[in-house]
């Protein structure tokens, strides 16, 4: 039994904090109110100011398993997830063996399901083993409750391969996920092509790679009458062209946008900084802006990570032979705090609708709120605390972030999960 | 303030360029003497870190290195443990060990010098790396200018060809700008970036080029190899839309311009055979100074620091942060 006092409560539908006490009962929120009586042996939390939110879900991680387990395993990326205030999870299916049949999900599943304090969900691949030939085995996966098809971390090169695989799984219920990027315009460099590529002598990756694959993957999807839900966008071009289909309102169209994609620019690689190699690429801050504005319009549904663990030997490589990406899950959360609520840019329910509430509901997931019989799923946060990311700190296998050994406002004071308390600090 | 290290000309200062320039001045004389060598660097050792096959450049800084009576080691790429899949940070943590002072590199990798320059204590000179940068070669082309404009502000060169595959173009250019001279960019459209600085003109036509008025034509070689798509239809195209023909020689013989090239040249292409007996032909002037601007950097560099940018610093690049004052 656990009783915070005084806390201020966040909720996807009011911009007002709402302030109360909270009692959790059994895992299950059993009243919310002023003054609350201290039931006896209950455990008494002071919570006054901090803020308590349903906890985060994340649509978007590579957990790295099976396969490679040198830079992430699920326990080790579940615990991050937790470190940053996440209690759920999606993996994307880019692992060896890639996440392509019934047997490697149920691999996964049986693993998540003894390695992991919080659920952990998978994707699986569109086409067997990511080669965009031949279909992967779409049924088995869904009668073990995959409902995202992905070959994340490649776009499905074919397009009459994506509209089969679309009008074939669209009858089972299940949705698609887009990484977007024409190869042969992108090159292997993952940096923008722009003013940086240019200064850095690093041929670019054009915008126009990923544009393309954005309204291509919607086009097909509007033909086969799929869900299409577009994965990390990092162009202003790539924002409008969701916002004009989804203006249309013909085709189901959801989109993600990755917290590194509106804060940082190509300006920040800097001198060949690999902590900020990620595809798609970090673009310019007229891309970010704009990404900014759709957050807040609607046009991105969620936000999700990307999270995306390397050793620090692969990233200590030069900036062209490095690895893509970035990990999240530890920052995501007081980042967003930090750089946008707390200057005012947007607040609290934006962070609880699209990275708490939509997530879930794009994987067909209850929502947790903070209200009287649901479950306790939710996260104390401290606003005037700080967070300094350090190697100690961080629970991920991997530290590839611009966030290391930084310190940024707020910190995730306390993970409720259930009867459990996930983490508290 | 000593430097460990030469990795690009944007990190150079104007003081720094002219000191270097009136060293090399200083160097070139040692040329004419009977015993063309100098003690600076005795006791020295230099290694030739060289992952692209360079003649030129290579060649240069070996006699720019004995010069200064420094030793001189070549690292045998084709012959080393690199082809056996042993990591840049392993092969420099192993030079590292053999206290070497000066590790000259040449890499296809952009920014790969300054990576390695992080890693240990010795000065790292970048003799190339991808399309980043190549400050020596700046520093010569700049070099081989001022012996013809003592004052070259307000001068004018055209740097003509591969733009997006050179580092040669971005390091002289940024160089000569430094020194006043002005700078446009000539070649095909899908070579010469829409993105580059603003400050540099943009032709894709030569006449209209040519119209701008030069003092140099500073042509690129066109690095067939470097290019992973087809950029311009053929070498034949090039030539009669890009080249220095013999009917644009004469041109340029009457205007009195001069041509400079970095070498390798690929006669037909860029340029036609009679270039190479142009009387404005710097060709051999770069070469011949780039021996003396090698020993003016060899004894400017402070072997032994840190470098400055060792640990990696969230925004400490100079992007504008505006989200980052929150």
């Amino acid at each position: 039994m656990l009783l915070l006092q005084n806390a201020r409560i966040a909720s996807e539908n009011s911009p007002t904090l709402l302030e109360g006490d909270v009692l959790i009962v059994e895992g299950k929120i059993q009243d919310v109110g002023n003054n609350l009586a201290i039931p006896e042996g209950a455990r008494v939390i002071d919570a006054r100011g901090r803020i308590l939110m349903p906890a985060m879900f994340d649509a978007h991680v590579h957990f790295r398993a099976p396969g490679f387990e040198n830079k992430e395993t699920i326990t080790t990326g579940s615990e991050a997830a937790i470190n940053g205030g996440v209690t759920g999870v999606v993996m994307m299916p880019n692992t060896r063996p890639a996440i392509d049949s019934a047997a490697v999900v149920a691999t996964v599943l049986e693993s998540a399901e003894r390695k992991s304090r919080i659920p952990v969900y998978t994707s699986g691949c569109v086409t067997k083993d990511r080669q965009g030939k031949e279909l992967a085995e779409i049924d088995g996966m869904r009668a073990l409750g995959v409902k995202m098809l992905t070959d994340d971390g490649d776009t499905t090169s074919d397009p009459a391969v994506l509209l089969r695989a679309m009008q074939y799984a669209t009858e089972f219920g299940m949705f698609f996920a887009s990484h977007c990027e024409v190869p042969e315009l992108a090159g292997p460099r993952s940096l923008n092509e722009g003013v940086m590529s240019y200064r850095l002598g690093i041929k670019g990756s054009p915008a126009c790679a990923e544009e393309i694959i954005i309204d291509r993957d919607i086009r097909l999807a509007r033909a086969a009458g799929a869900h299409i839900h577009i994965q990390h966008v990092s162009s202003k071009l790539g924002m409008e062209t969701i916002r004009w289909w989804k203006s249309r309102g013909d085709v189901k169209v959801t989109a993600e946008v990755a917290p590194h994609h509106l804060l940082f620019t190509d300006e920040h690689i800097g001198d060949y900084d690999t902590n900020y190699k990620m595809n798609p690429p970090l673009r310019t801050q007229a891309d970010c802006d704009a990404l900014l504005e759709g957050l807040k319009e609607g046009v991105f549904d969620l936000i999700a990570t990307d999270h995306a663990p390397h050793t620090p030997f692969e990233k200590a490589q030069d900036f062209i032979s490095a690895p893509n990406g970035i990990t999240g899950l530890e920052t995501a959360l007081v980042s967003l705090y930090h750089f946008f609520v707390r200057p005012g840019k947007f607040g609290w329910d934006l962070v609880v609708k699209r990275y708490s509430a939509e997530p879930r509901r794009l994987m067909g997931l209850p929502v947790p709120t903070i209200e009287v019989g649901q479950p306790a799923d939710c996260v104390l946060f401290d606003t005037e605390a700080e967070t300094t990311f350090t190697k100690e700190f961080m629970k991920s296998k991997s530290q590839n972030t611009p966030f290391i050994n930084q310190t940024l406002n707020g910190r995730v004071d306390m993970v409720i999960l259930g009867t459990e308390i996930l983490l508290e600090r | 303030m000593a430097r460990k290290d030469l990795l690009d000309i944007a990190s150079l200062h104007r003081e720094e360029i002219e000191f270097l320039l009136d060293q090399s001045t200083s160097f070139k004389q040692v040329f004419t003497c009977s015993v063309k060598k100098v003690p600076a660097l005795e006791g020295k050792s230099v290694l030739m870190l060289f992952y692209e096959p360079s003649t030129r450049t290579h060649t240069s800084f070996e006699v720019a290195a004995k010069r200064l009576s420094a030793e001189v080691t070549n690292f045998n790429v084709a012959h080393s443990s690199v082809t056996k899949g042993e990591s840049i940070r392993e092969t420099v943590e192993t030079l590292q060990a053999m206290r070497t002072d000066y590790i000259v590199v040449r890499h296809s990798r952009s920014g790969l010098p300054g990576m390695i320059a992080r890693q240990t204590k010795a000065s790292v000179i970048n003799a190339g790396d991808g399309a980043h940068a190549h400050p020596t070669q700046a520093l010569l082309d700049a070099f081989t200018i001022k012996e013809k404009f003592p004052d070259p502000r307000g001068k004018k060169v055209l740097i003509i060809g591969d733009i997006l595959h050179s580092r040669v173009a971005r390091s002289t250019s940024n160089l000569l700008q430094k020194l006043g001279v002005e700078v446009a960019y000539l070649g095909p459209g899908s070579l010469v970036p829409k993105y580059g600085p603003e400050t540099i003109r943009r032709f894709t036509d030569y006449d209209a080029a040519m119209a701008w008025a030069p003092d140099v034509v500073y042509l690129l070689r066109v690095q067939m190899e470097r290019q992973d798509v087809q950029f311009f239809p053929s070498l034949r195209e090039y030539h009669r839309l890009y080249g220095i023909t013999t009917e644009r020689l004469e041109e340029i013989r009457q205007r009195g311009l001069y041509i400079m090239h970095p070498g390798p040249v690929n006669r037909g292409v860029e340029l036609c055979d009679a270039v190479m007996d142009y009387e404005r032909s710097l060709i051999n002037n770069q070469v011949e100074n780039g021996i003396a601007v090698r020993m003016a950097v060899l004894d400017w560099l402070t072997p032994g620091g840190e470098s400055p940018r060792s640990e990696p610093t969230f925004g400490r690049s100079a992007a504008p942060l505006p989200h980052f004052t929150a």
